[in-house]
């Protein structure tokens, strides 16, 4: 302890703005979802359980949407990191010119906001006038032609498929950063030993990425968990209620002035991220001998 | 010395007058969703002042914004002296609390003046608390159609549902889109079921009644399930054509001058609007008639729109009352209507209509009888869930979920809204 430069009291006026502004708030609204809250009485009753149990009800979309979270994360999870990691490779090992620029090309959608992308897209996926119809009409592939963000079946696809577009970048720059720090001698020394680009990759390159590979796995997941943006803006849930997610679902609630039950339902997604959060970072940790 | 006797005379006999208007001067404040105060009521406030030195000052605050606002200043008991809301008496009980926060107007001399319909809609247990400016007629929603098109067809105006289908049939024969539908706004689509209220009513009398006493229900009424079904067999026959989820609401002035679609379900003014866009179509091009499911025959008026309320709290309701007193003026409600492109008509007495003549042929063509109110202003608790009716209507259509039960879901949100509202009739 001595060693310490500053004495602990020092951090007593951040830790008293974080305990009043986020953990106080944040315990405030788990203990909100046990109650009837809404916009329209002023009182505030507590009715146990039972706005878990309309989350939970059959008769209610709400397990859709949480199924249509889930679905949404792990696709994004997947694509983000297999194509984040493609790319990181090629950028890292394959390309040798330019390679700056490419990096800024593909990271730069990551700094546009979720509604100039969401427009964007809607115009771009517009089924009838849309670019990449027009340009599937325009080369005769009319057979490719979808109606992208309308079409029940599809539509959560090109939601997670405009989702991986925009955060692709994000991934591979984590990723890049990762393969840096891999000492260039591992791969002279694999090849002098004879091993494929292949093996090289499998036995070098991923077991020394895996903490690079653990933050973007963690840092997708939260934010496939909380989705909101780019599904309000692209599709506001529909067609029907095929991409409603839970936070959708909230801010629904909310605008009804149900606050119990929208605070009910984030308080399960917050549960459930804390536990998914812990559960991942300890299987992709490697134990601290 | 005559000249100065003459000036100190006047200077007392000026003075407490001066005096007394510098301390009769008045600002009252107004706040209301941008759109809902047109530039021809400001420039009469200007004359207000003019007239009697109490000045306004305009609020305008940004429509999504705007009931969190108002609702945050009611609740705190900050708010203006005038402030605006959408009338519907749901509306004025649930969302502005209109007996504790608003002024009785019931003695009003305006009121007598204003179409009944409207007064209702502002009316909280035979109380008067709002004045509605607003064009409840010309916004009234028909299905405009393109008069030339129908004519070289050979169609004529449809007056049941099966006339209505072969007309879109005829015309998708013809390769003509039939409908322009903007699904991908959400709300439009909407209209085509609570707007059929008079005819709900014309079959079920006192359905509205029942409905808000929570003696009968959405789901139980045959008239509905027919529309709703009604409205999907036009879907799948591909009466909207193909694009309908993705088409948006802005585009339906084009489509409709583009003759690309035959019909679309717009304001009965629209044809205006679409002349005002595209100058070379004549606002004459268009004709109307109801939206003819469940074989609907009746007009559908929204008696509810943007209101003026004096707040209860204010310190100047006589000044606000003069205000509403003056706007009320006959020749100022009609400078109102001749200066405001998107006034046309005013639910009052002694006023003349901006209207084409085929409008006001088509209005005139219903008589009493055959005019009523939506039921999102007549029926409780389902203007609210609109948006939700919107994607419930979607999931229909892409057969996630039966006609049947949109109609079950749309009484279970009333049933919420209401036990969360405590309605008694709804108990607990």
């Amino acid at each position: 302890m001595k060693n310490k430069i500053y004495p602990f009291y020092f951090t007593f006026g951040a830790l008293i703005l974080y305990l009043l502004f986020v953990v106080l708030p944040g315990f405030m609204g788990i203990a909100y979802s046990f109650t009837d809250w809404n916009s329209y009485s002023t009182k505030v009753n507590f009715v146990g359980l039972d706005n878990f149990r309309t989350i939970f009800s059959s008769e209610e979309n709400y397990l859709d949407y949480i199924r249509h979270t889930l679905f949404f994360t792990v696709n994004t999870i997947i694509l983000k990191t297999l194509i984040g990691l493609f790319l990181a490779v090629l950028l890292n090992h394959g390309v040798r010119r330019l390679t700056h620029l490419y990096r800024v090309i593909i990271y730069l959608p990551v700094v546009l906001p979720t509604i100039v992308v969401g427009l964007v897209f809607k115009s771009i996926l517009n089924p009838r006038t849309g670019l990449l119809n027009e340009f599937f009409r325009s080369v005769g592939l009319d057979s490719l032609t979808r109606k992208w963000l309308v079409d029940p079946d599809i539509a959560m696809l090109s939601v997670i498929g405009v989702d991986t577009w925009k955060g692709v970048g994000y991934i591979m720059v984590i990723l890049i950063a990762g393969l840096q720090t891999i000492p260039k001698e591992y791969y002279e020394a694999a090849e002098i030993d004879g091993a494929s680009p292949f093996g090289r990759f499998r036995h070098i390159t991923l077991p020394l990425l895996v903490p690079a590979l653990t933050v973007v796995t963690i840092l997708n997941l939260f934010y496939g968990l909380r989705v909101f943006d780019i599904i309000y803006v692209l599709t506001g849930g529909g067609p029907g209620y095929r991409t409603d997610v839970v936070f959708t679902a909230v801010f629904d609630e909310f605008s009804k002035g149900r606050y119990g039950v929208g605070t009910a339902l984030s308080s399960v997604l917050f549960i459930f991220m804390t536990v998914f959060g812990f559960f991942i970072v300890r299987k992709l940790t490697p134990a601290e001998a | 010395m005559k000249k100065l006797t003459f000036i100190i005379v006047g200077l007392f006999l000026f003075l407490p007058v001066g005096g007394t208007q510098a301390r009769e001067s008045v600002t009252l404040t107004y706040m209301a969703s941008q759109n809902w105060i047109p530039e021809a009521e400001m420039e009469l406030g200007a004359k207000f002042e003019e007239e009697t030195g109490i000045h306004i000052d305009y609020q305008i605050i940004p429509s999504d914004q705007y009931f969190n606002v108002l609702q945050t200043r009611l609740n705190t008991g900050e708010a203006t002296d005038i402030f605006g809301g959408q009338s519907g008496v749901t509306d004025l009980i649930v969302n502005y609390n209109v007996e504790k926060n608003a002024v009785d107007l019931s003695d009003q001399e305006w009121v007598s003046r204003m179409d009944p319909l409207v007064v209702a809609q502002a009316t909280v247990n035979s109380k008067v608390y709002g004045l509605t400016l607003w064009d409840v007629i010309g916004t009234t929603w028909v299905v405009n159609y393109n008069k030339t098109i129908f004519e070289e067809e050979g169609l004529s105006v449809p007056t049941t549902f099966d006339e209505f289908k072969s007309t879109c049939e005829s015309l998708l024969d013809a390769g003509i889109i039939p409908i322009y539908e903007p699904m991908a706004a959400g709300w439009h689509h909407v209209l085509w079921f609570p707007e059929l209220g008079p005819r709900y009513e014309e079959v079920t009398p006192g359905l509205a009644e029942m409905l808000n006493t929570n003696q009968a229900t959405f789901a139980d009424n045959p008239t509905m399930l027919t529309v709703l079904e009604q409205f999907k067999d036009l879907y799948d026959t591909g009466c909207f054509g193909d694009n309908t989820l993705a088409d948006t609401y802005e585009y339906l002035p084009e489509a409709l001058a583009s003759g690309e679609y035959a019909m679309a379900v717009a304001n009965l003014t629209n044809p205006q609007t679409v002349a005002e866009a595209f100058p070379d179509v004549s606002p004459d091009t268009f004709g109307f008639f109801v939206m003819p499911l469940a074989d609907n025959q009746n007009l559908n008026i929204n008696p509810a729109g943007p209101t003026k309320f004096i707040y209860s709290g204010s310190d100047h309701i006589d000044e606000a009352r003069q205000y509403f007193e003056f706007l009320t003026r006959p020749e100022n409600l009609q400078y109102l209507i001749d200066n405001n492109p998107a006034m046309r008509t005013l639910p009052f007495e002694g006023v003349s209509f901006n209207l084409l003549p085929s409008q006001q042929e088509f209005l005139d063509s219903f008589p009493p009888e055959k005019r009523g109110t939506v039921y999102q202003t007549a029926v409780n608790y389902v203007n609210p869930q609109w948006m939700d009716i919107g994607q419930d209507l979607v999931a229909m259509l892409i057969e996630d979920i039966k006609p049947k039960d949109v109609l079950e879901t749309i009484d279970e949100r009333r049933s919420d809204t209401a036990k969360t509202a405590k309605d008694p009739a709804w108990g607990d």
